[in-house]
Order: C-alpha cells, then structure tokens, then sequence
C-alpha cells in the first residue's frame, strides 16, 4: 500500500480542492456582483476581488486545480446563475484568473514565508489584471467602428483603462488581495489541510517552482484569451454582414420573411395536428 | 458624497440582506421552471443564444440592432426574470459603456462620439437580455445537459448542477457568520460621517474575515461531498460514453422548439427588411 | 453467505502514529441489522469506510488484513464495484446530495454507473423510502428529514444488499426519527438488506436492532444479540454507551436488591410492564413550582412574521402571536422540526424584524434598534457550534466580544471561562478541530462570555452522545448562577424533563400549549399533536401506573419500591 501514500495529490484530492475554490469563490463573486460600485471623480472604486480566496487556496493547495476551480466558480456562479453570461468574452475572464491564481499559487514554495506569499500574490493579482486591461482596450478599440476618428475616444479609453489597472492593483490589489492573503493563509495553514485529508504542503513539496513549461503554458492561455477576445470583436470583418443584405436588397430580405412566416404556419398547424392526435 | 455614503455604508449589511439574495437567486434558478422558455430544448436555446450573443457585436445596423433588442426583451419577459437580474442587467450595461458616455464627453467629445456609443449600448445589452433569457431561463439541469450535448466538459455541466445545489447552503452558512459577527460585535458608531466611513471599512473587514471560518466548514463539507461522488460513480461516468448518452437521451425537440425558432427567424428577416428599406 | 467477513484487519490513517483499527476480526450474517456503538474515536466510522472501500482506495494509509462484503474482497475491487454492494449515508448528509431535485439525485448513482432504467430504479428507491409523490421537489424545499431519506434512496437505488447509516436520527424530532427507522426495518424486512447503523439512542436499538457490536479503542469488544447486548449496563457505560432508561432503572433496583438478581434487565416498555410488575407506586409529595410572577424579560405581541418563498405566496410562520418570557425563568421551547423555534430566538435577539407587532426586552423595544446593540443583554448559541467559531483559537472567540466591547478585565475573564468549561488545554486550538462535546462546551462559553442577562440555546445537545449530553446538562446546570433566565429549543426530552420550569409547545407557528412538564405530559392530545415524546422512563411509569410522573430514573426508582418496602 505504500505506493498510494506518495507526496503526489491524488484525483479525488483535486476534485475537492476545486469543489471548494469553486463554491467559496463562486459565492464571493456573487456578492462583488451586488456590492455597488461608486465613483469619486474619475477613481471606480469597485471592490472588484475576492480573488484572496484562490490566491489563498491556489498557495496552501494544488495551484491548478484551485485556479480552475476559481474561474469555473466565476463563470456558474456570477455569469450563469445571474444570467449575466457575456459570451466569448468570458472566455477571458477565465483565462486570465485561471493563470493568474496559477502563477501566484506556483511562486510559493513554502507557504509558512510570508514574503514569499506577500509577492506572489501581488505578482499574481497584477498579472491578472494587466492582462484583463491589455483585453479591455484592444476590445473598445474593435467594438466602435472607426475607434481612431472619434475624438477624445482614443486618449479616454487608455487614460481610464490605464487607472483602472493603477488603481486596481493599489487599491483592490492592497486591501482585497495582499492583506487578506497575508492574513488567512499562516491561519489556515496546518488546519485546513487535515479537513481534507491532505498533508500540509512544505518547501520539499514538488508542486512549487514556476518552471518554462508552466510559463509557456500561461502565455499560451493568455494569447487564447485575447484570441477569443478578438474573435467576439474582430470577426466583424470576416462576417461582413451589411454588405452582403446591402447589395442583395430589399427582395432577399423579402423572400426570408416569406420563407420564415411560412415555416411558422407550417409549424403551428403541424402542432395542432399532432396535439388532436394526442388527445 | 455624505448622502452616497450614507446610502453605501446601509447598502452593504443592512439593507442588503442575505436572505433576500438568496431568495432571488433561487427564484431565478427555480421558481421559473413553467415558463414557455423552461419548457424548450436547451440545444435550440443555446443555439438560439449562440446567434443573439455574438451576431450583434458584428453588426452596426441600427434597426437590426433595436429589432433584435426588442426580441430578447420580449424572451426575458416570457421566462420571468427575477427583478434582481433585471437590475443587474442595468447596472451592468451602465457600468460597460454609461460611464464610457461620460468619459468621452469630458474629454472634448461631442455628438459624433453619441452615435458609435448608442449602438455599443443596444449590442452590449442585446447580448446580455440574450444570455439573461437562456441562462435565467433555462433550469440548470437542462443548461448542463444542453451544454453537454455541444461538447462542454463534464466537468462544467457538473460544476452547474452542483453550484445550484450547493448556493442555498452556502448562502446559509455565510450568514449564520456573519450573524456571529453581528451578535458579538461592536461596530463603531455611525452618525457622523467619519463614523460612517469607519462603519463601511469595518464591515468589509468583517466580511472578508468570515472567509477564515467560512473556508475551514467549506473544506469539511468538500471532504464529504467528494467521497460521495466516489460512492456514486461520479469519476466512473465521467469516463464513459455510455452513461453521456444515457443522460442526453432525455432530450427531445419538440414542435415549440422549432415554433421558437421560426418565430425568431422570422423577426429577424423581418428587421432585415426595414434596414433596407429605410 | 456472511454479509460481511473481516480478518485481522489493522488500519493506519496516513501521517497517524496509532492505527485506528486494531486487528479486527468479525462476521456480519447477511439480512442482520446491527448497531455498532462505542466511544468517540474509537473507530465505527472507520470501520464502515472499509466496508465500502473508501479505505483504502480513496483515504491512504496502512492497511492490513482483509475485508469482504457479500463476498468481494475490499482490496481487489474498487471503489464503484464495491459502491453497488455497499450503500453509505453520511452523518453529514446534506453533503453528500449534489444534485437539485430530489428524482434526479435519487437515481444519480445508477446514471453514473451506466444503467438505462436509471429512472425507474431512483422512482423505486424512492417508493422504498417513503418519499413517493416528491419526485419533482427541489431538495431545499425538503425538510431535515425528508432530505436524510433521500440521502438513504440515493444509496438504495443502487440495491446494494449492504446498507450503512452514519448516526441517522442525531438532528431529527422523534416522529421524523421514527419514520427513518421504519423505513430501515422494511428495507431489512422486506428487502432482505442487511444494515448497519452506527447509533448512541440505545433507545432505538432495543426498537429496532437485531444485534449489537461494541468497539472500543480501535477493536471489537463483542458482537451479541440486543436484548442480551443491552443487559450488560456497566460495560457499556464504560465505553458511555448508556442503555435505555428503562434497562438502566431495572438495572439499579436490582443492585439495591428491590428486583430479584435473576430476571433479565429489560429493554423496551413492554419487557419493563412485566418485570417491573412486582412493583407498587407511590406518589411522591409533589412539590408545586410557585408561579412565577417576576417582571417580563422578554414578551412578544401580535408577532407576525412571513418568509419569502420562491414560488407564490410568503409563507406565514407566524400569525398574532403573543408570548412572555419572565425574569429568571427556564423555559424549554418545543415542537416538531419546521415548527418556528429557531425564528422565535432569532426574533428575540433581533436578527429578523417581524412584518408587525412588537417584541421588547426587559421593557425596551428590539424592533428598532439593531442586534448589535443588545448583544450585552441576550445572547443566541447556535445549533452549529461551527458557525460560532469566527476566530483562529478558542480563546480567541471567547475573549472577542469581550474585546471589542471593552471590557477591561477581559484577558482574566477568558481564562475563568477556559477554566470553567475546561478548555484550558485547547485554548490554541481553533474550534473546528475539537470533538463535539469540546466544540458544545466552547460554543457556551462564547455565548456567556459577555454575561447577558438572558441566554438563548439552539439545540444544545443535537448530534451528541449521552455521555457528552450529559456533561452538557452539567455545565448548564453549573451556570444557574451567571444565567438568570435562559430558554432552549430543543427536541431532547430528557433534557427538557430535568432542567425545564416551564414548557412552551410550538405548532404552526402557535404556541398550543405553555406550562409545567406535570401539564404538558400527562396532555395525551399533545404527543399526537406535535410529535412529542415523554422520556422512555416517564412512558414506563405510566404504563405501570397512569398517576405516575416520573421524568428522571432517580425519580422512577424512588417512586416504585416492593410493596413491603413502603410498609416498614
């Protein structure tokens, strides 16, 4: 039996440290979904993040799991279950959590030094971010036809875009990622390990250590995540769509609404049939 | 400013109760369940979605683009939307290009800059009444099923499910610390409005702090729930192909389905004939 | 066949220096319904995780021996062969139900493993559990104990010939309970299924069981038949298994030589008609309670209150209700499950607002003020001692409130505290951590840590064993002297009958009857009303003598005596 108690993380193991990012941080984001956002002057300060819930879990536990556990989280909780799914682009939003819980949970080698904690999860809260704004601006920039004509549009996308991130990062960065990383992950160490069954990770732990393979793979995660972006942007010139209904008139346009008016009698007389037949 | 934060430093604990949030939240997912939208295919709504949530970004045509509007609004009535994701919904297409209005104005634009944002706005709100409608709509079990038919991982139509389950009791358990933190604690006065600023940091102290206790019983509850799922063959089923078939196999197309979409389709072109014609 | 066989079993949690299993030995005849009882820690749990393979496929550690069940070796097989062999319930059981509606996570398992009549067998188990008729409920429109059945049908649709219930009544009134144990006993009967239930209400041992295994440290003690089981009341106390009442007061009059040393210790009731039998009543001087006519701590008029319900009307939990609470009172709140108990407390300390009327303490209305304020006056300890635990150590929650509130000789007062509900060890320890018992004892200490005058108890002995119930009774008992008045909603009876002054049945959101344990007992109408049950002994007594009152076995004991022995 002894093969079976190796330092590796089983699959059960996981899956519950997924099942947990997921329902802690799921609810979390719920709530950021509620918290109203206020404004003084120009500086939204949005408290954006409970991203100090991954980041916590991603440095006690497997980083991975806990990183996709957070992203999934994200997704059902806040963007299914309120309906508030935005598509492709959510896309994103899940890569760019994913990698940066990732890469904050792969920097901790020993989660006991707090140093060593404290930089990684700025390091990972920043590189989220950044990579969330880099998206943010090449988004508008796709969205709104002729982005360079429209005056004052340019300049205020990457004047707010840009403090968005400044502020992010020194404001939601600080208080909602550093100090709350800081403080519950030497609390939780050694206590919330045995719940689960596990063994406390320690410095001999293999799971630590950003190696090139884990950074090639972020980097491949976030050309995704701007690719997708581009996708649900960009594809405007691919699909273009005015030109084609413009050239073909008012007759194509026509003969669909015929073909579809017909496809609904076709259908509502097909269901009255069938209901007559049942009954 | 006083009177905002006097309006946040309520919002947060007080007025914003648990217990309504998770009973919107659960209305969402459930009380709609015999809506004409719950009753419809997931694989045609999501199909349906797949056209409503990407179609707008590409097209800038107005009438297009209010002629869709008006179709997802109509669907969002149909399936009985909580008022909570409706206001959200608001909040949230405020938040993506309301303030950006503003911005631009202050930065030397004029009316040319109204144009290209109006149209920004109908998109960004014609795709999100188009997720509300699917996504609110649908019960999660059929959207997990739907999304599985379409190739998802098991692991998100899983994760789904599961969050549905899952969501009251959490919602339960963060109270009840919270309630612990109300019961024993000693907030610092707020009258004046260095008191309210002083409220407002105390509880988003709070709130973070319950995480401590909130992630040790979340660990306890995962161990139980992860060891069941063995039990019942959740890791056995996600291997098979059989049991994927077995579970898709209760979805059925029906002549609504099909009304749905011509209906849809028929709009569609009907919007498509306006812009030409005008 | 045997259902299950083990040989020489020894298993070692990983990273444990001790192995929890100490070479066990044991046969289980198949269609037996056994109750495994012991002490806490002394291994039940574990054994049962062998059965389904859970140890050691999925928990690693040593692991020696062998263990079969219904023939297949647990180290061969795997988790999902053995999963079809073995169903497990969960003390924790709400955890283990990951789907939304009841149809759906009842027949889970047989999706999983790849059955195409997945449908059927769950619409089945449901049948066999009584929850027929709710196949489209959400699970959170279950009640506690509706959710234990599905928990139980989730197992059963499997037809597994071995089922295993983790302590199944600890969190249920006694009618829910009841139905649990019915359903066990057709599935035992009518289906063949042999049962294991890891069980402290001997109670419903001696009801129900066929044969009890003791463990204590790691081992088997003894396999024997109940009624045979039972009898051996001083070993069982040892491992704080305490027998039923009835055996325990047989017990003790035999030892003072009032029943003769030959008869077998009964059971149940019906045993106890006949060798009690012997026995004749006599009152004791009643003592009558003077009316207690102190000014009002608490007191409530025309409470209405309704919850938001998710589909179509609010549901109303109270409608016009008026209550007094008077100083220095000690009021036990009963009622089924669902009843409104746990809203009347959080009405008290303010937490919810009724829709109308009003509530006041000590003459001050709570309506308008926040929970904040009153917290130095009335305290709430929750049914979930985890929920009270905000802080890293336990004495880090006892002194909090104490902290924030100011108060000056706070470091002296948490060390008083930790002396007196003896936690001076585990002062460090974070409370989640602890046993049950421990985690009960720090939970009271939070809640009197700021003194208040009036002190609120949800539940306080649910899912402990007796040994722990009565250490808890103890400690309340202890602190009549910080505690002026005190009410505690709760299903436990015995705890009611000793410790109760005054008794106040919830139904529907009515309080249907309000008075001394004499009033509320020897109400017949009651029991069938709101599912409540006297104390085993008090029934006991009844069934000897309808005049008698008894609530504790002391008093049984004193109460029936030979009949000689009242004449010298």
């Amino acid at each position: 039996m002894n093969a079976m108690q190796k330092n590796t993380i089983t699959q059960s193991q996981k899956l519950m440290i997924f099942v947990l990012t997921m329902s802690l941080y799921g609810l979390a984001t719920l709530f950021t979904e509620l918290i109203p956002k206020f404004q003084v002057g120009l500086v939204e300060f949005s408290i954006e993040y409970f991203l100090f819930i991954p980041l916590t879990l991603g440095m006690l536990f497997d980083p991975l799991s806990a990183a996709l556990g957070a992203a999934t989280g994200e997704l059902v909780f806040s963007e299914i279950m309120l309906g508030q799914f935005g598509g492709l682009g959510e896309l994103e939003k899940f890569l760019t959590v994913t990698i940066g819980v990732y890469i904050a949970g792969r920097l901790v080698k020993d989660p006991k030094n707090r140093v060593m904690v404290g930089i990684a999860a700025i390091t990972g809260t920043a590189a989220q971010l950044l990579m969330g704004t880099i998206v943010d601006i090449a988004k508008v920039q796709f969205a709104v036809e002729d982005f360079e004509a429209v005056a004052g549009l340019p300049e205020s996308v990457f004047a707010t875009e840009g403090f968005a991130f400044l502020n992010d990062l020194l404001f939601s960065g600080i208080f909602f990622c550093l100090l709350p990383t800081l403080y519950l992950v030497p609390k939780l160490y050694g206590k919330i390990e045995p719940l689960l069954g596990m063994a406390p990770r320690t410095a001999q732990s293999a799971v630590a250590g950003l190696n090139p393979k884990s950074v090639v793979l972020c980097l491949i995660g976030f050309l995704c995540a701007v690719t997708a972006e581009m996708a649900a942007t960009a594809g405007m010139s691919l699909i273009d769509w005015e030109a084609e209904w413009a050239e073909s008139g008012t007759a194509m346009a026509m003969g669909m609404v015929a073909a579809a008016a017909v496809a609904v009698i076709a259908i509502l007389v097909i269901k009255k049939n069938a209901e007559r037949k049942v009954a | 400013m006083e009177k905002l934060m006097n309006q946040l430093s309520e919002n947060i604990l007080d007025k914003f109760s648990m217990d309504y949030l998770r009973n919107q939240v659960l209305k969402n997912a459930y009380g709609n369940d015999d809506t004409v939208i719950a009753g419809l295919d997931p694989r045609i709504l999501i199909a349906w979605y797949l056209f409503f949530g990407l179609v707008p970004w590409f097209v800038n045509d107005l009438s297009f683009l209010l002629g869709s509007f008006l179709l997802v609004m109509i669907t969002t009535l149909l399936a009985r939307v909580a008022g909570l994701v409706l206001f959200l919904f608001g909040l949230g297409v405020f938040s993506q290009t309301g303030y950006l209005f503003l911005v631009t104005l202050l930065f030397g634009g004029d009316a040319s800059a109204v144009a290209p944002l109006l149209i920004l706005t109908l998109k960004v709100a014609t795709i999100s009444l188009a997720s509300v409608t699917v996504f609110s709509g649908l019960d999660p079990d059929k959207l997990s099923n739907g999304l599985m038919w379409y190739g998802c991982p098991e692991r998100l139509s899983f994760s789904i499910s599961y969050a549905y389950r899952m969501l009251p009791m959490l919602m339960e358990e963060f109270q009840n610390v919270l309630l612990s933190y109300r019961l024993r604690g000693n907030p610092p006065a707020h009258d004046t409005f260095s008191g309210k600023v002083r409220y407002l940091i105390y509880q988003v102290k709070i709130i973070m702090e319950s995480f401590y206790p909130l992630m040790l019983n979340t660990a306890k509850r995962s161990r139980t729930t992860v060891e069941a799922l063995e039990l019942r063959g959740y890791r056995y089923a996600a291997v098979n192909k059989t049991v994927k078939k077995i579970r898709l196999s209760a979805l059925k197309v029906t002549y609504n389905d099909l009304l749905f979409l011509a209906i849809s389709v028929l709009w569609v072109a009907l919007c498509l004939l306006c812009s030409t014609l005008f | 066949m045997n259902a299950v066989e083990m040989k020489g079993l020894t298993y070692t949690y990983p990273g444990a220096s001790q192995p929890i299993l100490k070479d066990i030995t044991l046969e289980i005849t198949k269609g037996d319904f056994l109750a495994v009882v012991g002490n806490n820690g002394c291994g039940k749990s574990t054994l049962c995780k062998v059965l389904n393979g859970l140890i050691p496929h999925f928990i690693t550690g040593d692991f020696q021996g062998e263990a079969r069940v219904e023939g297949l070796n647990t180290l061969e097989n795997d988790v999902s062969a053995l999963a079809q062999k073995v169903g497990y319930v969960y003390q924790d059981f709400e955890n283990q139900i990951v789907r939304p509606t009841v149809l759906d996570d009842a027949s889970y398992a047989c999706l999983n493993y790849a059955f195409p009549d997945y449908l059927e067998r769950g619409r089945e188990a449901l049948r066999q559990c009584g929850l027929e008729g709710r196949d489209n409920a959400y699970i959170w429109q279950l009640s506690g104990g509706q959710t234990h059945l599905l928990a139980l049908a989730g197992a059963v649709c499997l037809r597994p010939d071995v089922l295993i219930l983790d302590e199944p009544i600890a969190q249920l009134d006694p009618m829910h309970a009841d139905r649990i144990y019915d359903v066990l006993r057709e599935l035992n009967e009518k289906q063949g299924k042999t049962i294991i239930v890891i069980e402290h209400h001997t109670e419903y041992i001696a009801d129900y069981c066929r044969h009890v295994l003791l463990m204590k440290d790691g081992r088997v003690q003894w396999l024997l038949p109940t009624r045979e089981a039972l009898q051996r009341v001083e070993e069982l106390e040892e491992c704080n298994i305490f027998p039923p009442q009835v055996t325990q007061a047989a017990h003790r009059l035999k030892k003072a030589g009032v029943l003769p040393q030959d008869v077998p210790l009964p059971t149940t009731v019906e045993e106890g008609k006949k060798t009690f039998s012997s026995l004749t009543f006599r009152p004791a001087e009643s003592v009558k309670p003077a009316a207690s006519v102190g000014e009002n701590a608490i007191s409530f008029r025309n409470i209405s209150l309704s919850y938001r319900s998710v589909k179509g009307e609010p549901r109303m939990i109270f409608d016009g209700l008026n209550l007094d609470i008077r100083k220095g009172e000690k009021v036990a709140l009963i009622g089924s499950n669902g009843a409104g108990k746990s809203t009347l407390m959080k009405l008290m300390v303010g937490l919810l607002k009724p829709q109308s009327g009003s509530i006041c303490l000590f003459g001050e209305p709570v309506t308008q003020k926040k929970a904040e304020d009153f917290s130095r006056q009335i305290s709430l300890v929750y049914q979930n001692p985890e929920e009270m635990f905000i802080k890293d150590s336990i004495a880090g929650d006892i002194s909090y409130a104490m902290r924030v509130w100011g108060v000056k000789d706070w470091q002296e007062r948490t060390d008083a505290l930790l002396e007196r509900f003896r936690l001076q060890d585990l002062r460090d320890r974070d409370g989640r951590l602890m046993s049950g018992g421990q985690m009960r004892r720090a939970s009271l200490a939070i809640g009197v840590a700021l003194e208040p005058k009036v002190l609120l108890l949800d539940e306080p002995t649910a899912n402990l064993d007796i040994a722990t119930r009565r250490e808890i009774m103890g400690v309340l008992e202890d602190m009549k002297d910080i505690i002026q008045t005190a009410v505690i909603a709760t299903h436990d009876m015995q705890l009611v009958c000793q410790w109760a002054e005054r008794i106040i049945v919830l139904s529907g959101g009515n309080v249907v009857a309000d008075g001394s344990r004499d009033e509320i007992f020897s109400r017949a109408d009651l029991s069938k009303l709101v599912g409540i049950r006297p104390p085993e002994i008090f029934t006991m007594a009844q069934a000897l003598n309808p005049q008698a009152l008894c609530y504790t076995i002391e008093e049984f004991t004193r109460q029936f005596q030979e009949a000689a022995a009242w004449k010298s």
